[in-house]
Parts: structure tokens; sequence; C-alpha cells
């Protein structure tokens, strides 16, 4: 599993994991993401059983395990939260911040120790010691109860689903060609997304955001004016299709 | 009959399964037990001698539905800690993939003390599972000592119908198939049962 740090100032960090050597091939390849601050970190998307020891392993490297204080479920799907039945054994002090819409059914995945946050349709926003994080709505896209991670100080919009693309492994970290990269997105979002009065309301909201990186849950991350080129190109995208047929 | 399961956990919830289906076929020999008895009442002087009988029927009913319940919990509760303890064995294997993977990090003495933790859980766990696998067993043994006596009481049945009138003749035997039949059907829930603890342990 590589760890690459994204950004790193005096009172906070975000490392991405991925690309994972090891993984078993018919699994979809993921993006982890933490934010470490001085006394806390937080998983975000922390992914499947599959994945568990390869993140667990990776994440020791850079901060110890009872830093990890926060995990965040963008939403319910297997590929980014069934490993919490083990993230609950493995911390002691720790509680999940996933939509509310979700609490019955993340549960199912194992949840003895670790506390669940129901985030609000609306939103909201957590500390990580001196650190403003914000959870901006993204319902819809794919998920009916969906959030984003967003960092003012950072730049940084940790956007889930919204972004994916599905490529070969060993891919780089980064777009690199916009243009050649939007092959690998389009059918994920048309088929993935459903909506897209929610998907326009977002592309509208986070129009206002400082965005320097926007991170993806698959695929690769956009930096600078490739975050614009990616919401004036998902803007006029047609969703909720299936073959272009429905 | 199903097949023997090899994994544990499927094997305690088979058991409860079993059990399950064993309270139900048990409250079908109290059926059995109040037919004859409102057949003894019909039959009157000539069917006297199976009156005593019917009592029987209803205590081996009784303890048979109430044992099947008790085995039944105990194997539900075994089920779930057999879940907890597959739970914890399975996080002590991952934590194992990463003290090999992560081997000379920085912070990998931070696991320590969730690895002594869930260790200590899985022996807890461990523990009290034996103890209920042996109360397990000595309930099956006790419902199955109980299923004995229903050889004998099918014997007596036969006896004391072929003493009836003529007319109560048939009814009276069919009690004492359905008792025996009854019984084997339990009986046979038991025995796999038995064989499922064999995985357990």
């Amino acid at each position: 599993m590589k760890a690459e740090k994204l950004y790193e100032n005096d009172d906070h960090a975000w490392i991405v994991f991925g690309r994972d050597e090891d993984k078993p091939d018919l699994i979809i390849d993921t993006n982890q993401y933490m934010v470490t601050s001085k006394n806390n970190a937080m998983l975000m998307d922390p992914g499947g059983i599959e994945l568990f020891s390869a993140m667990l392993s990776a994440v020791i490297k850079e901060v110890p395990a009872q830093k990890i204080t926060h995990l965040f479920a963008s939403h319910q799907d297997p590929d980014i939260i069934s490993s919490l039945g083990l993230w609950d054994l493995a911390l002691t002090n720790a509680t999940l911040h996933a939509p509310w819409l979700w609490e019955g059914f993340i549960r199912h995945f194992g949840m003895q120790n670790i506390k669940y946050d129901g985030i609000p349709d609306e939103g909201g926003r957590l500390m990580l010691d001196d650190v403003g994080l914000e959870f901006i709505p993204a319902h819809y896209l794919h998920s009916s109860g969906n959030h984003n991670v967003y960092d003012p100080k950072a730049k940084i919009l940790m956007s889930g689903d919204i972004g994916a693309a599905l490529e070969e492994p060993g891919g780089s970290l980064f777009v690199e060609n916009f243009d050649e990269h939007v092959g690998k997105m389009k059918m994920f979002h048309q088929r993935w997304m459903p909506s897209n009065r929610a998907k326009n309301d977002w592309v509208r909201r986070v129009r206002e955001l400082d965005i320097e990186m926007m991170c993806p849950q698959h695929g690769r991350i956009f930096r600078g004016k490739d975050v614009k080129r990616f919401l004036d190109w998902f803007e006029s995208l047609e969703v909720g299709l299936t073959k272009g047929k429905f | 009959m199903s097949e023997v399961s090899s994994n544990y956990f499927v094997a305690a919830a088979t058991i409860a399964a079993k059990l399950d289906y064993a309270t139900k076929v048990a409250q079908r020999l109290s059926l059995t037990a109040s037919n004859a008895r409102a057949l003894t009442l019909r039959a009157g002087q000539s069917a006297a001698g199976f009156r005593p009988l019917t009592d029987a029927i209803h205590r081996l009913s009784d303890i048979t539905v109430s044992s099947s319940k008790k085995i039944n919990a105990i194997a539900a509760v075994l089920s779930s800690m057999a879940v907890e303890k597959y739970r914890a064995d399975s996080a002590l294997a991952y934590f194992d993939a990463v003290y090999l993977q992560a081997e000379g990090s920085k912070y990998i003495g931070s696991l320590s003390d969730v690895y002594e933790r869930t260790k200590v859980k899985q022996k807890e766990l461990m523990v009290q599972y034996q103890k209920k696998i042996q109360q397990l067993t000595q309930e099956l043994e006790a419902v199955e000592g109980e299923l004995r006596s229903a050889v004998v009481l099918k014997v007596l049945c036969q006896i004391e119908a072929s003493q009836a009138g003529l007319a109560y003749q048939d009814a009276l035997n069919n009690v004492a198939e359905n008792v025996e039949s009854i019984a084997e059907t339990i009986k046979e829930q038991i025995v796999f049962s038995r064989q499922q603890v064999a995985i357990l342990q």
C-alpha cells in the first residue's frame, strides 16, 4: 500500500493511501485518506475487509493506532466501510461520522466499541484539535445519503465517489491529462450517479469552495485547474444512464 | 439426515435450528397425550389400564419440550459466542499480518495493547464457550436418556391397547405408534446435534 502526503503545515496533514500492489484482482481499487492533527487523526473511507491489514500496516507507519480517534464513511458501500468490524477491535476510542441515514445498515458490519455520530442531511462540522473540517452534502452522488469532507485551510475536498475513475493498476495518483482521464470517469458517473438535479446542485455549491485538490475514493486526484475542469465536465454530463439507453 | 457441518459457528447455529425443530415435534407429543386421554375417557372401563400411561406421555412431552427449549437457548448463545470468537480469531490473524507487513514501522508498538486486549478477549470467550459446550452436552445426554423411556412406553401402550375393547384397540395402538415415531424424530435431532457438538470442541 502506497502512502503519500498531500498537504502538511504546522497543525495538520493529509495523507492518501492507495495503489495496493497486493490487492486481490477482482476487487475495485480504492483510495483511503487520513487527516492528522496534533493529538488526533481521522481515517476517511477506510475501505473493505480485504484491505484491512494493508491499511493498518500503512497507517501505523504514520501515526500510532491510539491516535485514530475518528473515522468517516461517505456512505454505506462495502468498499467504503466493510472493514469496520475489524477497526472496531483495533481502535480503543473512536467515533464514526457517517450519514444518519445509514446507521442501521452500517452497524451490520460490526460495531460494538466505536461510537456512531450520524451526520445530518444538511452536513456538519468537526474540529480535529484546531483543524475545522466540514461535511458537505453530496446526496445521490451516488448514495442517497452521502457526504464529502472539505478542509478550508488545506483547500482539499475529499469527494468520495465523485470524480472516481476506473483504470488499470499502477496508475499515477494524480490526473496528468484531464482529457485522457475523462474516458475513465464517464461510465462510472453516468451509471452510478442517478440524479442530474442532485449533481447540478452539488456542482453549484462546490464551485463556491476554494479547492486546490479534489480527492476521490477511486482513481486519481485532481489538482489546481483540473478541479474546475472536472466541475465543468461533470455539470455538462448527463447521468442516470445505462449504456446511454435510459 | 443433514450433512454434519465442518464450521464451528455454522455447527452452533445448526444445533439451535435442530432443537427448535425438536421443540415443535415434542409439542406434537403433548397433543398425542391429550388425544389419548380423551380416548380413554370415551372407552371408560375397557381402557382403564391406559389412563396412567397418558400421564406418562404427558410427562415425557413436558420434559422434552422444556429440555429442547433449554438446549435451543444454549445453542443460540453458543452460536452468537462462536461468531464473536470467529471475529476475535479473525482480527488476531489480521493483526499478525500487520506485524509481518509493518515490521520495523515507527508505531508498530502502538498495536501491542490492542493485540493483547483482543487476545485476552479471545481467551475469555474460549473459556465461556467451553463451559457452554459442557452444559449443552449434559442437556443433550439428559434428554436422550428421557427419550429411551419412549420405547418402554410404546410397549406398555400396546399391551394395554390389546386389553381394551375392540372398538378402541386401533386408536390406542395408533397412540403407541405416535409416541414411538415422535420420540424417534426428536432423538434424530439430538443425535445429529451431538455430532455437531464434536465440531464445536
